[in-house]
């Protein structure tokens, strides 16, 4: 504990700069220290953070100062501020700095923070009037948590190095795991937390492997190192096994629609607008080293596809609005990693960013219907349309927007996706996105028609629209969600790369398909007499859960018996052989005691045997 | 350097209250405590300041100089490096932990300190002994307490009786505190005398008539010696430290002590014996660790997997915690076994960071034993409803043994890992990064179980979250966990300028694979 600087350098130990005449670092570190304070703040000081209501209006205050700060960071990257990275010493290896922590401001990084924190702030003001019927100690924890995640996400958003992006990713997961698990006396929801932890962190396995072999190969963590050899592919396929299990590729997404377990604003910004595209994030962070791998990034653009199907096939069939929307996710996360594996990084990265709106729009429009029913299940709800005129208007946008009906955001994103893709001659998977482009029109279609214009189940006849701190950022998202495609010139800009929207046949193709999903959903659930099922005989085989029963058998015959015997080794076997060891010198000492008679006699007889076995002895030897 | 005596302080200030305690009434509890934490809070001074005074070039500081029997050698030699800062530091943040984690003991209470402090006072004395034959006292005064210790104060816990040697379990009384006692220090006895038969092997062949490690240090053994010298330090060592298969005293050890002593034992004792291995066997003797290397690694590994494994299975919250510190020693021992500067690196912070995790487990453990009287995680459920506190302390303690970046354990375990990634066997990290895996298995597993879901059933009623001195082991050790997690360059820059100094010295002696640092 002598000092921070390292034994060759006598200069002071280095504070975390904060230079007076910096802007874009200062902003950068208000919005990633500020939350910092606000959660140190409310974890020491417990009368406030049981106070509740206060812990939370100062928590949001914070995340919109902090949206602030980034927007403003934003516009200065936009207007040509350069790229900027500020670091201190983190480990050292003989004398000199293997890690270091601190930020890098650049295009991408500024944008992702923005829409971070955008998102993060309207959750938060979102969940002062959504959380209001919860105790006031079960509140503070909950912004507590909060505040936290948006010091991690800016953590990993701005890392310098794949390093610090861990640290933030591992930290999300945290809170994701802490937020899931927010009704810890319901058991669902800790087993759904421990499962998303568990999960995740198997995938993470790889990731870490993934930097001990880049520090191996290069004695950095830098994600623009240059690889060679094996290490070119493994790599990134090891990062990239990280980034399946954080953004829910099957086979690893079976964490997420369990995930939902947390309270619904959560599931808005964490499991489907920041945490769970952190993977994505790394894909484009990372590209230069992924870059490098054609098989590995052919690799991704299948897995991306097929998740993209199968989720959105999933989605179908499910009768809880949230896991509808969380099985949606995990579909529009394969459109991300199908558009990357495809080397589209601007197309992957502003399908997250439009996503990000949209779809965190779509689980705060969920979050007012559950709120206003008081149950889950798309069937309890019925004539929301009628009750909650606003809400509905605009979980109504934000299902056009995820759909791509033209105009809305979802469109551009999705269709710059598809036409990339398709120039670079990916066929099969374009087909396989287009027909999940047409499921996922059918599965909204099937829950708005349900939930917001079926005949209103018992209960939901008197549902209430939502208190103003719910529809003020689910209006603002409702706002992006319309006009955020119309960004990507701007998103261009911040890569240095063209970007100009044209009408092209896959795009009327897949707006074509959308609408027949749509038209399909309407005549499938609007009428009762159109009894067809376009899943059929697939529905059971869906609900079943083919994937978690995979992963469940795993761990039921697989980890806990082969744990089962281990223990039982331990303790009966070599345990047992030590104690084996004791029995054995108990067992020859009580032989040897026998010599131990207590009788003279015997005694006597033993010294004459000696004598005459020493006089045998000399008499022999001489 | 410096003309008041750091080290004295720290080393015999325990012992001195040990002393003034016997000559205190049974009766006056409160004294009697207020004696014993005085003489830890000197300690943690005193350690404070010599982490602080140690200037960064490295090398032993704080020399303190007294002769005992100069005809062979033997002297009092005191000096730290940053090693011996950082474990210093630990031991005595956590017996100043300890000492108030026993503030509710009733039973012969002054006794019990009077043992605790002799047992600290021995742990220090290891950490800053520059000679080898006061060491091994020491090391002795260190373990020899702990029969006592947890043969009274203990608890029994009724075994299953099964297995190829059933008819041991009645014979032994195996489970019985009396059974767990004897068998630790008959454990560690037979360790030591692996250890004493090489110390004597080394003197002999040094022949410079002295114990002083430095002197010992510098002579170059020949390979045939290192070679069988080695090993027999390992072993001797190795056990106190947890290694497989000489780890069976720990659990048992563990699940039997009293709160203070599992917090110090599994804390601070079990890395004298991974101290030992690096510090006497690998840097004095590096031919024949360079040989020997590979075993010292795969067995490592197996510690790793192996005990996070049998630790899945346990049911019993002693137990499981137990397990989790004979998979984190293994870690140590890997990170020993690749002979990197990271590697090392991460073997002493992994030191450090598993006795203060493990430190708050077993305050935790006894909160909830002292209360419960049951220790069967099956049992409980729902605890975050009457003791909210405790579940956060433990979710930072179980985060820590995870390795969740910004606790203590990842900065330890990832360099630990980078180490063995660039070490003789790579795989060794593949295996390093599994038990990491397995550790979020059972430990949040145990974390659900005692504290979520709805409840507390109907027979625990009455608990309640820790009261008055209760919350200092938890804050300080807590605070320790997050500092060195945030922060480690406090640490490391000292330890990695001890680390660096070693190796150089041995590469100048040893085969050149012995110290293969980051390929280029």
């Amino acid at each position: 504990m002598t000092s921070t600087t390292s034994s060759a350098d006598a200069s002071p130990p280095p504070i975390f700069p904060l230079h007076a005449d910096h802007l874009v670092l200062n902003l950068a570190l208000i919005a990633l220290l500020l939350p910092l304070a606000c959660f140190v703040l409310l974890a020491l000081v417990w009368p406030l953070r049981r106070a509740g209501r206060l812990a939370g209006w100062l928590s949001a205050t914070v995340a919109v100062i902090s949206f602030g700060a980034s927007a403003r960071l934003l516009m200065l990257v936009v207007g040509g501020e350069a790229p900027l990275t500020e670091t201190v010493g983190w480990l050292v290896r003989d004398g000199k700095v293997i890690a270091s922590m601190g930020v890098h401001i650049d295009g991408i990084s500024a944008s992702m923070l923005a829409v971070v924190t955008l998102v993060a702030a309207c959750v938060q003001v979102y969940s002062l009037g959504y959380m209001a019927e919860d105790s006031l100690p079960a509140q503070g924890r909950y912004f507590t948590y909060h505040s936290l995640f948006i010091t991690a996400m800016g953590g990993l958003v701005l890392a310098p190095n794949l390093l610090q992006l861990f640290a933030g990713w591992e930290l999300v997961g945290l809170c994701s795991y802490l937020l899931i698990g927010f009704y810890w006396a319901k058991p669902s929801a800790g087993q759904a937390a421990v499962k998303a932890f568990w999960v995740t962190k198997f995938a993470d396995m790889g990731l870490i492997v993934g930097l001990l072999a880049l520090y191996g190969a290069t004695g950095t963590f830098a994600w623009d190192a240059h690889l060679v050899g094996i290490w070119a592919t493994a790599v990134p396929a090891l990062l990239f096994m990280g980034v399946m299990g954080k953004s829910a590729q099957v086979p690893l997404h079976i964490w997420l629609p369990d995930a939902m377990e947390g309270p619904t604003p959560v599931s808005a910004l964490l499991h489907a607008a920041t945490m769970v595209a952190a993977g994505v994030y790394l894909i484009v962070r990372a590209y230069p080293l992924f870059e490098l791998a054609p098989s590995l990034l052919l690799a991704m653009t299948w897995i991306g596809a097929s998740t993209a199907l199968i989720a959105a096939a999933t989605a179908i069939v499910q009768d809880d609005i949230k896991k509808v929307l969380a099985y949606s996710t995990c579909s529009q996360l394969g459109y991300m990693i199908a558009a990357l594996g495809s080397g589209q990084i601007m197309g992957g990265y502003f399908h997250l960013t439009t996503h990000a709106f949209f779809k965190s729009l779509l689980f705060l429009g969920a979050g007012a219907a559950i709120h206003a029913v008081h149950s889950n299940d798309i069937h309890d709800m019925g004539g929301l349309w009628k009750t909650t005129r606003i809400s509905a208007l605009l979980f109504i946008t934000g299902s056009l927007a995820l759909v791509g009906v033209p105009i809305f955001a979802g469109f551009f994103s999705k269709d710059l996706i598809l036409e990339e893709m398709l120039e670079a001659g990916q066929y099969v998977p374009v087909a396989m996105l287009v027909l999940g482009a047409g499921l996922t029109a059918f599965y909204m279609t099937r829950v708005i028609v349900i939930a917001y214009f079926g005949d209103a189940a018992e209960g939901a006849e008197h549902a209430h629209e939502a208190p103003w701190t719910m529809l003020l950022p689910m209006g603002a998202l409702g706002l992006l969600a319309v006009g955020a495609g119309f960004g990507g010139d701007l998103l261009a800009t911040l890569w240095g790369q063209q970007y100009h929207f044209g009408m092209t046949p896959i795009g009327i193709t897949t707006s074509v398909i959308g609408l027949g999903g749509i038209a399909l959903g309407i005549m499938r659930y609007g009428t009762s007499t159109w009894t067809a099922d376009l899943l059929g005989g697939l529905r059971g085989f869906i609900l079943s859960g083919p994937v978690d029963r995979f992963w469940d058998s795993a761990w039921r015959q697989g980890l806990l018996p082969f744990a089962q015997v281990v223990g039982w080794f331990d303790r009966y076997i070599v345990d047992g052989l030590i104690n084996m060891v004791a029995w054995l010198f108990i067992f020859l000492a009580d032989r040897i005691k026998r010599f131990q008679t207590g009788r003279a006699q015997d005694y006597v007889f033993a010294v004459v045997l000696g004598v005459v076995a020493f006089i045998a002895y000399g008499m022999v030897g001489a | 350097m410096n003309s008041f005596p750091w080290l004295s302080m720290i080393v015999f200030a325990p012992l001195v209250a040990a002393v003034v305690l016997l000559a205190i009434p049974t009766k006056s509890r409160t004294t009697t405590r207020i004696v014993a934490i005085t003489s830890t809070l000197v300690s943690l001074v005193g350690s404070l300041r010599v982490a602080i005074g140690y200037l960064p070039g490295g090398g032993y500081q704080f020399r303190e100089h007294y002769p005992i029997i100069e005809s062979i050698g033997i002297n009092l030699d005191l000096g730290v490096d940053g090693w011996g800062i950082s474990l210093l530091l630990l031991t005595s943040i956590i017996i100043f932990a300890g000492a108030f984690a026993s503030w509710t003991l009733t039973q012969r209470d002054k006794e019990f300190y009077v043992l605790l402090l002799a047992l600290v006072c021995g742990v220090f004395g290891v950490f800053v002994s520059l000679d080898l034959f006061v060491f091994f006292l020491f090391y002795e005064i260190a373990v020899l307490p702990m029969y006592l210790l947890i043969g009274v104060w203990g608890s029994t816990k009724k075994v299953a009786e099964a297995g190829p040697f059933r008819f041991l379990f009645r014979l032994l009384d195996i489970g019985g505190k009396e059974y767990a006692a004897i068998k630790l220090t008959l454990m560690l006895l037979t360790g030591s005398a692996f250890i004493l038969v090489g110390i004597l092997a080394m003197y002999d062949s040094a022949g410079a008539h002295s114990f002083s490690i430095e002197t010992l240090g510098r002579a170059t053994y020949p390979r045939s010696l290192q070679m069988w010298v080695f090993p027999a330090l390992w072993l001797g060592f190795g056990t106190l430290a947890g290694v497989f298969p000489f780890h069976t005293w720990s659990p048992d050890g563990h699940a039997s002590a009293p709160t203070a002593v599992s917090m110090l034992h599994a804390g601070v004792l079990m890395k004298l014996g991974a101290f030992g291995v690096m510090r006497i066997g690998m840097v004095m003797l590096p031919q024949g660790a360079a040989s020997w290397a590979w075993v010292v690694g795969c067995v490592a590994v197996v510690n790793i997997v192996y005990g996070a494994l049998a630790a899945m299975r346990q049911t019993d919250l002693k137990y499981i915690v137990a397990y989790s510190s004979v998979s984190h020693m293994g870690v140590v021992m890997l990170g020993a076994a690749t002979m990197t500067v990271e590697g090392w690196n991460g073997a002493i912070y992994q030191m450090v960071a598993h006795g203060l995790m493990t430190g708050l487990f077993f305050a935790l453990v006894g909160l909830i034993y002292g209360q419960t009287h049951d220790r069967e995680v099956g049992n409980m459920g729902g605890f975050a409803k009457s003791m909210p506190a405790v579940a956060v302390f433990f979710t930072i303690a179980s985060l820590s043994s995870l390795g969740m970046p910004g606790l203590a354990g990842f900065v330890a375990e990832f360099q630990v890992f980078l180490g063995a990634w660039n070490g003789p066997m790579p795989w060794w990290a593949l295996a390093g990064v599994l038990g990491a895996w397995l550790t979020a298995v059972y430990v949040l597993r145990a974390a659900r179980r005692i504290f979520w879901g709805a409840g507390p059933p109907a027979r625990f009623t009455n608990l309640s979250d820790p009261v008055g001195t209760e919350w200092v082991a938890l804050v300080v050790l807590t605070a320790c966990l997050i500092l060195f997690g945030v922060a480690p360059r406090l640490i490391l820059d000292d330890i990695d300028t001890t680390t660096v100094g070693y190796l150089d010295t041995i590469s100048q002696t040893a085969p050149p694979q012995a110290s293969a640092g980051v390929r280029p």
